[in-house]
């Protein structure tokens, strides 16, 4: 649609993972998709169905078994071990369902963490740090550490570790899981917060509707194959209604008629 | 599945977490049978072993005793933490708590049994070896491998009453907390920040007051100080693991200059954590290793004495008879036939010593032929000397009296005999154990020697002294026991029979030296082995404990973007300070424990201990990075290892 002349950050080709060991197990197949410059997407479907796989190929720690995957440009099965570190260092942020913070370090050495290791100067990780600090809200708890934090200022934490390097893309996996209701909306309005100001890309695998509905793009999956995708519309209401259709087709008994039909 | 062979399955299958344990069990089992080998070898209790030594190693196998509990009873406590999740499984399964205990007990008892009988079995297949060893290094006859009960049922029955002991305690550590607890895995680290500001300077300031007391020691104020100082350290160190790195650290952290640099957050911060948690285990590892660095070192420097032996005693064998003994001529042809009969090449001269009245000193003042001196010197490869008539020598009776004596010209007259002499220097060279011709003694030429004899008639001869230069001095150990034994037995009868003659074998003397303190080195070293060995699995085992921690971690940081090399590096620093910083400051220890010893020791013996002692740390420093590079590599290893 309007995404059409952006260029994609994200090329998926026929991706195929299989793990082979005493059970050999097809995660994905043939998985085809394109994610463009700063959008959002989030990527739905039922326990099994790969959305793990999928995540773990996008952050570079697998690689497709077939197929070939193109992010920012790299292909990163053709990095070694340490360019794959500093490709990660540099271009993903990461933020997931357990949140992750280093337990020893402040919330303010969470943030600044993957700056210290690519060894920026000392002011301007400061300066980052304020930025970051006031567009979360965490400036009255930068000096806290991790187990004295809610689990809606955890998870603000978490992202602003993951932002603030200034990725390309964004992954996240179930990052409201954990959270209730209001500190999950507070989460997911900050990410459609920064999706929009900062135009950075982020590709976010959930189970919940209504984390999905934030999204410009909804992408369905199932035992590992591409099953459906829609678009957000006018009205966020009508979106999750329309994801909420999808995720009934997807999941439970309709696909137990649809498994029975022989090709 | 019975409940037994639950707790058999539950060993066998958690192997890996128990290998490191069972291991260093092993090995202290295996070190305790040797000793106790050692202890009852039949050959050993009856002949060559001083009472010191036996005494010495009843001592090592009670600190071995004590300390294995103390390290088993801690890695007990980290593994059953390590399992906390496990245990947590079982109680939500319906297990009574009782039963868990039991669980416990039986497995522990398992290892036990099974670390007791791996250990005498290694122990008992390498005693051959290790009898070689303490027979290179002591130079005693050959032992032969022996069978007898003794060692095998004080070593089995000590430990079994040590794993009864542990195995009935460990339940006690998972006795508080939750099933939910339990279930969420580590328990939770509190006061991991908390530190006193006042306990940490406190705690530096003992240990500076230590050093500077010990630096600054004397004479005059060491006995006092023995008793002053230990405590003062032990405090201090105390205090010093639990304030005072804390509040160093916690300063380190507020300069974002430095503290914001690589991986320095995340090592130093880590390390935090670390330090705090286990600030207990690296006092005790500490004060361990401290103990054990002395001890080492100043058994090196008993051995450095040993070494020194041979130019305090340059005469082989040394036959002193005064008048009127009836054995003279007996003992020194059994001497001579005996050296004969071993093919040892000696030299023997004889002295008459004379004694005679100074006018100068009214001391009585030793008198020796420089014709005999000469014939000695001779033998030792020295130049023979001339003497006038009417001059004399001095013949210094230690090292520092020639240097006093030196410069001195006398003017004396030989009250008996009627005789002036013109004393003026000293005779050069030392061919004498110190005060072997009295502590008054000059040389003059033999004429004058001749004429004292004539004047004085037959009351003037002090005694006859029989010097054997000998040149491989070290073989003499068998030359003379009868004689030894009699002047033995005359000192077991005291007055009643007196002998009137001394004899003196530096190489037998050596020999019993040299083994007493050897095999006490060697005591020493197998024992500061075991803590040293033990101090290394303390931090593994707490690096075990953490482990499912550490893994989180380190997958966070992997996704952050860390490189395998980075990864190492912070291993490194995480690693770095809690093998070196117990072990560092130990060594800081005994450096400043040297120093206030060698005042002793130069009032002792006029020796130096520097270069033992550099050899014992840099021995320790060299098997401390060897273990350091182990136990990183098996940790790394594990950290890596996909979930298990």
């Amino acid at each position: 649609m309007n995404s059409q002349m952006k260029k994609p950050i994200v090329k998926m080709e026929d991706v195929t993972k299989i793990y082979e060991g005493k059970v050999m197990h097809r995660a994905l197949t043939q998985l085809d998709f394109d994610v463009q410059e700063g959008e959002f997407v989030a990527i739905m479907g039922p326990s099994g169905s790969g959305k793990t796989t999928l995540l773990n190929l996008l952050m570079a720690t697998d690689i497709p078994t077939y197929g070939k995957i193109v992010i920012g440009g790299v292909e990163p099965e053709t990095l070694s071990q340490n360019e794959i570190a500093l490709f990660r260092r540099r271009q993903i942020g990461f933020v997931f369902q357990e949140i992750n913070l280093l337990q020893m370090l402040t919330v303010e050495e969470n943030l600044v963490l993957p700056l210290t290791l690519d060894g920026l100067p000392i002011e301007e990780m400061k300066d980052r740090v304020q930025d970051m600090a006031k567009k979360l809200h965490l400036e009255e708890i930068l000096e806290r550490r991790p187990d004295e934090l809610s689990g809606g200022q955890a998870q603000r934490t978490a992202i602003g570790r993951a932002l603030i390097h200034q990725p390309t893309i964004v992954l996240a996996d179930e990052p409201t899981g954990n959270l209730d209701s209001k500190s999950a909306k507070d989460v997911l309005e900050l990410l459609e917060h920064i999706n929009l100001h900062e135009r950075t890309t982020i590709i976010m695998v959930t189970h919940d509707p209504i984390a999905a509905s934030y999204c410009d793009r909804v992408l369905f999956i199932k035992d590992g194959e591409f099953f459906n995708e829609i678009y957000k519309d006018e009205r966020r209401q009508t979106f999750f209604q329309r994801i909420l259709n999808v995720l009934s087709l997807l999941g439970g008994n309709v696909n137990d008629f649809s498994t029975v039909r022989l090709p | 599945m019975t409940f037994r062979q639950f707790a058999y399955r539950n060993v066998l299958r958690n192997r890996r977490v128990y290998a490191a344990f069972f291991m260093a069990s092993v090995f202290s089992v295996m070190v305790f049978f040797l000793y106790s080998m050692l202890l009852f070898h039949p050959s050993i209790e009856n002949t060559f072993l001083q009472e010191i030594s036996s005494l010495g190693m009843g001592i090592a196998e009670v600190i071995l005793f004590i300390f294995t509990l103390f390290f088993l009873f801690y890695s007990m406590r980290s593994f059953l933490q390590a399992r906390s999740r496990e245990f947590g499984v079982l109680l939500l399964l319906g297990m009574a708590r009782r039963q868990l205990h039991r669980l416990i007990f039986i497995e522990t008892m398992l290892l036990g049994f099974a670390s007791i009988i791996t250990g005498i079995f290694i122990g008992f297949m390498f005693s051959k070896f290790f009898f070689m060893i303490v027979k290179a290094i002591v130079q005693i006859p050959v032992l032969p491998l022996y069978l007898s009960w003794k060692p095998f049922a004080l070593t089995i029955g000590a430990f079994l009453s040590l794993f009864a002991i542990i195995s009935y305690i460990a339940p006690v550590f998972i006795q508080q907390g939750k099933i939910s607890d339990l279930l969420h895995g580590d328990m939770a680290v509190e006061s991991v920040y908390t530190y006193s500001k006042s306990r940490g300077i406190f705690g530096v300031s003992l240990l500076l007051l230590a050093y500077i007391m010990a630096t600054f020691v004397s004479r005059s104020s060491i006995i006092s100080l023995f008793f002053l100082l230990p405590p003062l350290i032990t405090f201090g160190t105390y205090y010093f693991f639990t304030d005072t790195l804390p509040l160093i650290l916690h300063a380190l952290r507020r300069q974002k200059q430095f503290f914001w640099r690589d991986y320095w957050m995340i090592s130093i911060s880590e390390s935090i954590v670390r330090l705090k948690e286990n600030a207990r285990m690296f006092f005790i590892v500490t004060i361990v290793s401290t103990i054990a660095f002395m001890s080492v070192g100043i058994l090196a420097s008993l051995t450095s004495f040993a070494s020194q032996y041979r130019e305090v005693n340059p005469l082989g064998l040394v036959y002193k008879s005064f008048p009127h003994n009836e054995y003279e001529y007996r003992h020194i042809a059994q001497l001579t036939t005996e050296l004969e009969q071993q093919d040892i090449d000696y030299w023997a001269v004889r002295f008459r010593v004379l004694q005679q009245q100074s006018s100068y000193t009214k001391n009585r003042v030793n008198i020796v032929k420089l014709a005999d001196l000469n014939e000695l010197a001779m033998s030792f490869g020295e130049k023979p000397l001339q003497l006038e008539q009417g001059h004399a020598l001095f013949l210094p009776a230690s090292a520092s009296d020639a240097s006093k004596l030196a410069k001195r010209f006398v003017h004396t007259e030989l009250a008996e005999s009627n005789m002036s002499l013109e004393i003026k220097g000293i005779y050069p060279y030392r061919l004498f154990p110190p005060n072997a011709l009295g502590l008054n003694t000059i040389v003059v030429n033999h004429l004058d020697f001749d004429r004292v004899v004539e004047q004085s008639a037959q009351r003037s001869l002090a005694f006859t002294y029989y010097a054997f230069n000998i040149e491989k001095w070290q073989e003499t150990k068998d030359i003379g026991l009868s004689i030894n034994s009699q002047v033995l037995a005359s000192i077991v009868l005291e007055n009643k029979s007196p002998v009137r003659f001394e004899f003196e074998n530096p190489g037998l003397n050596y020999s019993h030296i040299r083994m007493t303190f050897s095999l006490l080195l060697f005591i020493g070293l197998l024992l500061a082995g075991v803590f040293f060995l033990a101090s290394g699995s303390f931090i593994y085992f707490r690096l075990y404990t953490s482990l499912s921690h550490d893994r989180k971690q380190y997958a966070v940081l992997q996704r952050i973007g860390m490189t395998d090399r980075e990864f190492k590096k912070i291993v490194n620093r995480q690693l770095i300070p809690q093998f070196f910083f117990p072990w560092g400051v130990s060594f800081i220890h005994s450096v400043f424990a040297f120093l206030s010893l060698q005042v002793i020791w130069d009032a002792l013996a006029e020796i130096s201990i520097v270069k033992e002692l550099t050899l014992v740390l840099l021995g320790f420093t060299v098997m401390q990075i060897f273990y350091f590079y182990l136990i990183r590599w098996r940790y790394i290893s594990h950290i890596k290892a996909p979930t298990s």
